[in-house]
């Protein structure tokens, strides 16, 4: 059950590489969403316990519900284009993205030997984090690259999942709450860097520096 | 060892709590009565601080015992409560002062009150630090000492002069912290304490200690301004705001002192190298601490290179300690260690009494370039006097304080010829010559500053010369330390005395005590005597004969202008020509070829050799180095992304290697 969820996750990695909308993220960031809360429910399928259901429906309301609605908010509000702009054409990014993650396979089956992992939940959280920061390096636009953090922080949820069986409750929260506060500082500074420059692209950023 | 219990601990606690309570103050919206209320609130608390430490056993007739409180975060043992005694007894003048000095920039409408809140804080933290008993008490007390410093130091960030001066000072700062943690986490990782009181380490069980005592002699030194390392001290002591130049000077570089004496307190007793080491380094600071300050013209740069000088003579103290120690002879132990405290006690009072008088005359004439000034004794005659008696302090010439110490030092040379026969007495007639020389050049120096300043006819005309009862009160008791310590030693003599019996010697030895101080008081007693004997009978030849009147330096002229006078750099010519090389002394004149002269000028300048020759090229060939990497240094984030996932590949590489 869970190698089915994580190679869907692994092929919803594969959609957000190839499409070119910004709307196509935004769904991706929910479909993850999704599938990270019923992977986290799957224990409770044996045994129930209204406690540990905290977390999940937490990460539901965030991921599927919050977080994918303030971003649409930024874009409706902010009337950014929706295409992505790339700096590396589609077509290029895919082989790499597919060569990336066929390493991490590989590697991840090889340690696999040494230490116990679940492996491909293991990689596929790996490579979303690997991807995340290739989608953070190859776009232009600013709300791209929340998506982008989205996407890694999703990788380190699953991540978490393959190597310990159970993370401390603590620290998922925690790093939840650094993406929410990340989500809100790039809303913020889009907010007040669209009544200063034109355009959201990391490029005019450049002109911040001191 | 007792706890917190006795009177004089809830004394001191409560003083820390109202001098903290003083930033309370500046709340106020009115700039003139926060600086009045939180100033005197400090003084309050330094005061009631004071006296818990007067009522210490170490000033009382008792054994001193350690007291320790908050489970033995604080201790305060001998040293301990004799730097609180330096500190608070030099705050004290110096928060007097500042009620008269920052009343000028709250009359300019420039806002005093940060200024004061990191004085404050300066001031407690810097009282912490000597009696903290815990390395992480001690070393966050430091940087909290060091950064209010900074902000106090950079107060008229605005002059361009100021910034350089103070980034000198934080950058040295921030070496040295660094070097400092590295101090105390060997001491952690050799004795697994944090705990002062835990540390004993010897010189034989490795190359560990070695490598403490030369890093704190390094960390420290940078602190107190040894010669290799005193580079940041000429640069940021100028151009602080006066009261703090004052406190700086005065009590700060003395935390350096403090923490070489701690450092050999927990490694005693060292080998003679050591001795050696420091004897040497503080030689080399005493001379050529005194000869920059001969060459220069800015009167605040000139008490900075002073107090270069004046912490070697400290440091020369303390490498007779360390020779003494090494050869188990707690005679010269007590003499040298005795120097170097009893001089830290007078080097903090006539410096911080130089600093204020230097801060009074600048308030007046607005220039610290001594070239500008000239007869201030006429307007100012109080002034000059005061001012007077803190050079004579600072030369150590007889009737004062600085003459009482280096006599101790120099007792300490003798005794060490005398005990260790053999090489020994050519040694130390070297290094005794050496200390008399700087006495010499010291003298030079403040003959020179009196002189311009304060004799002659006025360079620039003074109208009204503003003085405050804040400056004489200020003046006045540091004037007074040095008159009661040069005529009467023995009480601080025997003070020093029971600092030293408390954790410095190998074995008990009386020398310090053995000299009959009562002399001294006799003596002085009579000399003073005698010179107002002589000033009555030439205040009646005056009346009988009547009194010449001539303009200064006038040798023979007649319609003297005041360019015509003898100059700062004029005086100090000759003196400064010998070490060109090491002073990088520069003259440049300019005579008119024409048969009728028409203008002439002449320009000398004097760039500091460490600065100049080693620390500004070794940065620059640092920054040449950084240039090559900068292109790596992009304005886009995802450069430094890239960076980053460049850095988990690898990583990940090598993690997966290694398995």
């Amino acid at each position: 059950m869970e190698n089915v969820l994580s190679i869907l996750f692994c092929l919803s990695l594969f959609y957000v590489s190839v499409t070119s909308r910004v709307k196509a993220y935004v769904t991706v960031l929910r479909v993850q969403g999704i599938i990270l809360s019923v992977l986290l429910m799957i224990p409770f399928i044996y045994k129930f316990s209204i406690f540990g259901i905290i977390l999940p429906a937490t990460l539901l309301l965030v991921k599927v519900y919050l977080i994918p609605r303030y971003i649409n908010k930024v874009i409706l509000d902010l009337d950014i284009k929706r295409r992505i702009e790339p700096t590396i054409q589609q077509m290029v990014f895919l082989p790499i993205v597919i060569a990336t993650m066929v390493i991490i396979f590989l590697a991840s089956s090889i340690l696999s030997k040494s230490t116990e992992l679940d492996v491909i939940p293991f990689a596929s959280g790996f490579s979303a984090i690997v991807i995340g920061i290739y989608i953070i390096m190859s776009r232009k636009k600013l709300i791209v690259h929340v998506c982008g953090f989205l996407i890694m922080e999703n990788g380190i949820f699953l991540f978490g999942t393959a190597v310990a069986s159970e993370l401390p409750m603590m620290i998922e929260l925690g790093t939840l709450l650094d993406i929410f506060v990340v989500v809100f500082l790039m809303g913020i500074a889009l907010n007040k860097i669209s009544s200063t420059f034109e355009g959201f692209e990391v490029t005019h950023l450049g002109r911040l520096k001191d | 060892m007792k706890e917190l219990s006795d009177t004089g601990n809830v004394l001191l606690i409560a003083a820390f709590a109202i001098q903290l309570l003083s930033i309370v103050f500046l709340s106020f919206k009115n700039e003139r009565k926060a600086l009045f209320t939180s100033n005197i609130t400090m003084l309050v608390g330094l005061t009631l601080g004071l006296i818990s430490t007067l009522s210490s056993t170490l000033f009382s007739s008792a054994e001193i015992t350690s007291v320790s409180i908050f489970s033995g975060l604080i201790r305060l043992d001998g040293l301990s409560l004799y730097f609180l005694f330096v500190i608070q007894l030099v705050a004290i003048p110096t928060t007097i002062y500042s009620i008269s000095y920052l009343r000028h920039y709250v009359e300019q409408k420039r806002s005093v009150k940060s200024f004061i809140t990191f004085y404050i804080i300066l001031l407690i933290s810097t009282q912490f630090i000597v009696i903290a008993n815990q390395a992480i008490l001690f070393l966050v007390s430091w940087e909290v000492m060091s950064i209010s410093a900074y902000f106090a130091i950079v107060y008229e960030k605005e002059s361009e002069e100021v910034q350089t001066g103070s980034f000198y000072y934080f950058a040295a700062s921030h070496v040295l912290i660094f070097i400092l943690y590295i101090i105390f986490f060997l001491f952690h990782h050799e004795t697994g304490s944090w705990f002062f009181s835990d540390y004993h380490l010897s010189f034989s069980s490795g190359l560990m200690v070695p490598v403490i005592f030369i890093l704190s002699i390094i960390g420290f030194g940078i602190k107190a301004g040894f010669m290799p390392f005193h580079f940041w001290l000429p640069q940021a002591h100028p151009i602080a705001p006066t009261v703090l130049s004052a406190f700086l000077s005065g009590v700060l570089l003395k935390t350096g002192i403090y923490g070489i004496l701690r450092i050999y307190q927990f490694i005693k007793p060292m080998p003679e190298w050591c001795g050696w080491f420091v004897l040497v380094i503080s030689v080399i600071s005493a001379i050529l601490g005194v000869w920059y300050a001969l060459a220069q013209h800015d009167i605040k740069r000139l008490l900075a290179y002073h107090s270069v000088e004046n912490i070697g003579i400290i440091g020369i103290g303390i490498g007779i300690g360390f020779i003494g120690s090494a050869n188990n002879l707690p005679a010269v132990e007590v003499l040298g260690f005795g120097g170097a405290l009893l001089h830290t006690l007078n080097h903090a009072i006539f410096k911080s009494l130089l600093f204020i008088g230097s801060g009074v005359v600048y308030q007046n004439l607005g220039t610290r370039n001594i070239e500008l000034m000239g007869g201030l004794v006429h307007p100012a005659k109080y002034i000059a006097i005061l001012f007077l008696i803190g050079s004579v302090a600072i030369s150590g010439i007889p009737p004062f304080n600085g003459f009482i110490s280096e006599f101790i030092i120099y007792m300490g040379f003798f005794k060490t010829a005398n005990e260790l026969k053999n090489y020994y007495p050519i040694l130390m007639l070297m290094f005794v010559v050496g200390l008399a020389f700087v006495g010499g050049l010291a003298v030079a120096c403040f003959t020179k500053v009196n002189s311009i300043i304060f004799l002659g006819s006025e360079r620039s005309e003074v109208k009204h010369f503003h003085t405050s009862v804040y400056d004489y009160i200020s003046l006045g008791i540091l004037a007074l330390l040095c008159i009661s310590i040069g005529f009467y030693p023995q009480p601080f003599v025997g003070v020093v005395n029971k600092v030293i019996a408390n954790g410095f010697t190998t074995g008990a030895s009386s020398a310090l005590v053995d000299i009959d101080w009562l002399y001294f008081t006799m003596i002085f007693s009579s000399i003073a005597l005698g010179v107002f004997v002589l000033y009555l009978i030439k205040i009646k030849l005056e009346k009988k004969y009547g009194r010449r009147n001539s303009a200064a330096w006038g040798c023979g002229y007649e319609n003297l202008t005041p360019r015509m006078q003898y100059t700062a750099s004029s005086f100090a010519d000759e003196l400064n020509t010998i070490p060109k090389a090491i002073l990088d002394y520069h003259k440049k004149v300019e005579v008119s070829e024409n048969a009728f002269p028409l203008q002439s000028k002449f320009k000398s300048h004097s760039k500091d050799f460490v600065d100049s020759k080693i620390v500004l090229p070794a940065f620059n060939v640092l920054r040449a180095l950084v240039a090559k990497i900068e292109f790596l240094s992009q304005t886009d984030i995802r450069y430094y992304i890239g960076f980053i996932l460049i850095i988990i590949a690898i990583y990940s590489m090598i993690a997966f290697l290694w398995t």
